[in-house]
């Protein structure tokens, strides 16, 4: 496959991945010799995820060049998507089970209600939300995971795009939307439970039995197999025609405007998918959290995968899969309060704080020194292949 | 010779300037027209209002034989008509083969769907190759076209034109940059796609206009002075007094 061959990275990328996957397997508790804790194997998994959203983020931003800070909406918008179905069914098994020692058996209209009455007391509400209607049929859910992502982005690409915003005024327009769709889930009459957001998101329907070390196992795999299946489709849709003239756009659009291209439609088309990707991430990645509320989705979640893409370095898609990998993972070490506290006598660094600090120090370092990122380091380990060998 | 572009009284006004001033102008298939004039005087504006960069504030561009307008279409739209359009500063994708710029500029349908399922066929690989010996690169198709000099990147992008085969060539100060070897070969080229195509130049420097040997029309504050061969047009008094100053 020209693929492969045009991209050296692809079969490398895929062998460590399908690696580090039976790794982590062999080590897990349900499969294996258990050296890898549940609760860490849901971090790696996690982390795959953010891989996933870092490689859309590369799409749209390093190889378009179009600088979106607000892709981290179509990440929670998957999630949201796939907890409302796990939440509805997990529910309803619960509420069948209490209402099954009645004497009299529950109809299914009472059955539902009482499902509502669990899941909306909470914000004081008893009804089924409008946008609950396809929260008990998993393939309308499947579907709406990619579909509900990809008609907000298609919708706000239409109107940004057509209007020419370019640049930072388009960067400020996704960060406004981010925020005021976090701002309006943060509302309890919204029906997605305001800022409870949705739990229980690890407790798989009609798996009650099995534990959450297999379970946790089977996130992993889906996990790192969306990512393998994104990196390839993505290392083909770059390796083309199409891929030149995403990056003819990057540098110069009014100049693929002239050949001919409507390079609106291309950047609607590009910041489509990768919403979508987003939104199969986010469905992945929320299972394995456990929990989704609508903090999940604020500005500063979406420069986050920006900084990982430039961390990492952008227009490569390693780049953003090391980037998102390396401080993600880090992010968990120093915020989880595992890393030792630095005690400087009349001052003490204490990680948790100190590690927006540390991030935002190696963000500037690694701009001013390395601006083609962590993956620019693999450019002096083997001579970086030119297009001489490519063809 | 049948009329491919008809520019009829267009005015447009930045700021309160007036960069073009009631211009009339009207190209034949297949002609070769050189536009001459001092800076400022509209050249580059007439070129962004053809292409669809800029929108005139009145007047109306008419296109092809059934004289319809190019006023309602976008950049995109009126380069798939075919009109193309050559830079003064040479624009190519620096961070591309010369044979993905090439590649890019094919002519081909335009979508996404269509660029993405995109196979390169044998005659385009032919036609590619022959445009690369045409501009002098046959040896650099697989080189970044960042990395070659000003005068290669100026023939990269006339060859991207060619590549784009429009009907109407818009080439903007073609010979910048270039030795007087590479200026022949440049006359003798458009000289040639003016046998088959409507070109426009646009060019500062006089000796390689009475080398084009063909009708000048000279610009003066957005509106035309002149029209006619060199010539006829150097013998024009006011020509003399914008160009020299007197």
């Amino acid at each position: 496959m020209s693929v492969f061959s045009q991209n050296r990275s692809v079969p490398i990328f895929i062998g460590i991945l399908i690696l580090f996957a039976l790794g982590v397997t062999v080590m897990s508790e349900a499969y294996g010799t258990g050296s890898i804790s549940t609760s860490f194997t849901k971090v790696l998994g996690m982390t795959l995820c953010l891989c996933l959203a870092a490689l859309a983020m590369d799409l749209v931003w390093g190889y378009c060049g179009i600088l979106s800070l607000g892709h981290f909406a179509f990440f929670g918008l998957g999630g949201y998507g796939f907890g409302m179905w796990l939440m509805t069914a997990r529910t309803e098994a619960v509420v069948r089970a209490n209402l099954a020692e009645g004497v009299i058996p529950a109809t299914e209209a009472e059955i539902s209600d009482a499902t509502a009455l669990q899941i909306f007391s909470v914000v004081g509400a008893e009804d089924w939300p409008w946008m609950w209607a396809a929260s008990d049929n998993l393939f309308l859910t499947l579907v709406l995971i990619v579909a509900v992502p990809g008609v907000l982005a298609l919708v706000f690409g239409w109107f940004a795009f057509r209007s020419r915003v370019t640049g930072v005024y388009l960067s400020i327009l996704t960060q406004a939307m981010t925020l005021a769709l976090s701002l309006y889930l943060f509302q309890n009459d919204t029906g997605l439970r305001g800022n409870n957001g949705l739990s229980g998101l690890q407790n798989i329907p009609g798996a009650a039995e099995i534990g959450q070390d297999r379970i946790s196992i089977w996130f992993f795999w889906a996990s790192a197999v969306a990512l393998g299946l994104t990196y390839i489709g993505a290392a083909w849709l770059i390796s083309g025609k199409f891929g030149n003239i995403i990056r003819g756009i990057r540098e110069n659009e009014q100049r693929v405007r002239f050949l001919g291209y409507r390079v609106e439609a291309y950047k609607l088309f590009i910041f489509t998918l990768t919403g979508m990707l987003c939104g199969v991430a986010g469905a992945l990645y929320y299972p394995q959290a456990g929990i989704i509320n609508p903090d999940e989705i604020a500005p500063i979640a979406s420069i986050y995968l920006a900084v990982w893409v430039a961390i990492g370095g952008r227009g490569r898609l390693y780049g953003a899969v090391i980037g998102a990998a390396v401080v993600s993972l880090l992010s968990t070490y120093f915020t989880g309060g595992r890393a030792p506290d630095i005690d400087l006598g009349m001052f003490v660094i204490d990680w948790v704080d100190w590690w927006p600090v540390l991030l935002g120090v190696g963000f500037v370092l690694v701009t001013l020194f390395a601006p083609k990122g962590l993956g620019g380091l693999v450019d002096y380990i083997i001579r970086k292949p030119s297009r001489e060998d490519r063809q | 010779m049948s009329t491919l572009l008809e520019v009829q009284g267009i005015s447009v006004t930045f700021d309160g300037f007036r960069a073009i001033n009631n211009l009339s102008f009207e190209i034949g298939l297949p002609e070769l027209r050189a536009i001459i004039g001092p800076n400022g005087a509209g050249k580059t504006t007439f070129m962004d209002i053809v292409t669809g960069k800029t929108r005139p504030d009145t007047g109306t561009v008419r296109w092809g034989d059934m004289g319809h307008s190019l006023l309602a279409l976008s950049e995109a739209q009126i380069a798939q008509e075919g009109i193309g359009r050559k830079f003064q500063r040479p624009t190519v994708f620096e961070d591309q083969t010369v044979r993905d710029n090439l590649q890019v500029a094919l002519k081909k349908p335009r979508g996404p769907l269509a660029a993405i399922f995109d196979k390169t066929s044998s005659p385009e690989r032919a036609r590619i190759a022959e445009i690369a010996e045409e501009i002098g690169l046959p040896d650099d198709l697989n080189t970044l076209a960042g990395i070659l000099s000003h005068g290669q990147k100026q023939w990269l992008e006339i060859g991207m034109l060619l590549a784009q085969d429009p009907k109407l060539l818009l080439v903007d100060e073609p010979a910048a940059g270039m030795t007087n070897e590479e200026r022949e070969h440049t006359t003798a080229l458009l000289k040639r796609l003016a046998e088959s195509h409507a070109v426009v130049v646009v060019e500062h420097d006089m000796e390689f206009v009475r080398r084009l040997d063909c009708r000048v029309t000279v610009l003066h504050e957005g509106s035309v002075l002149a029209e006619g061969s060199l010539g006829h047009v150097m013998a024009d008094e006011r020509v003399v007094e914008v160009y020299l100053g007197r």
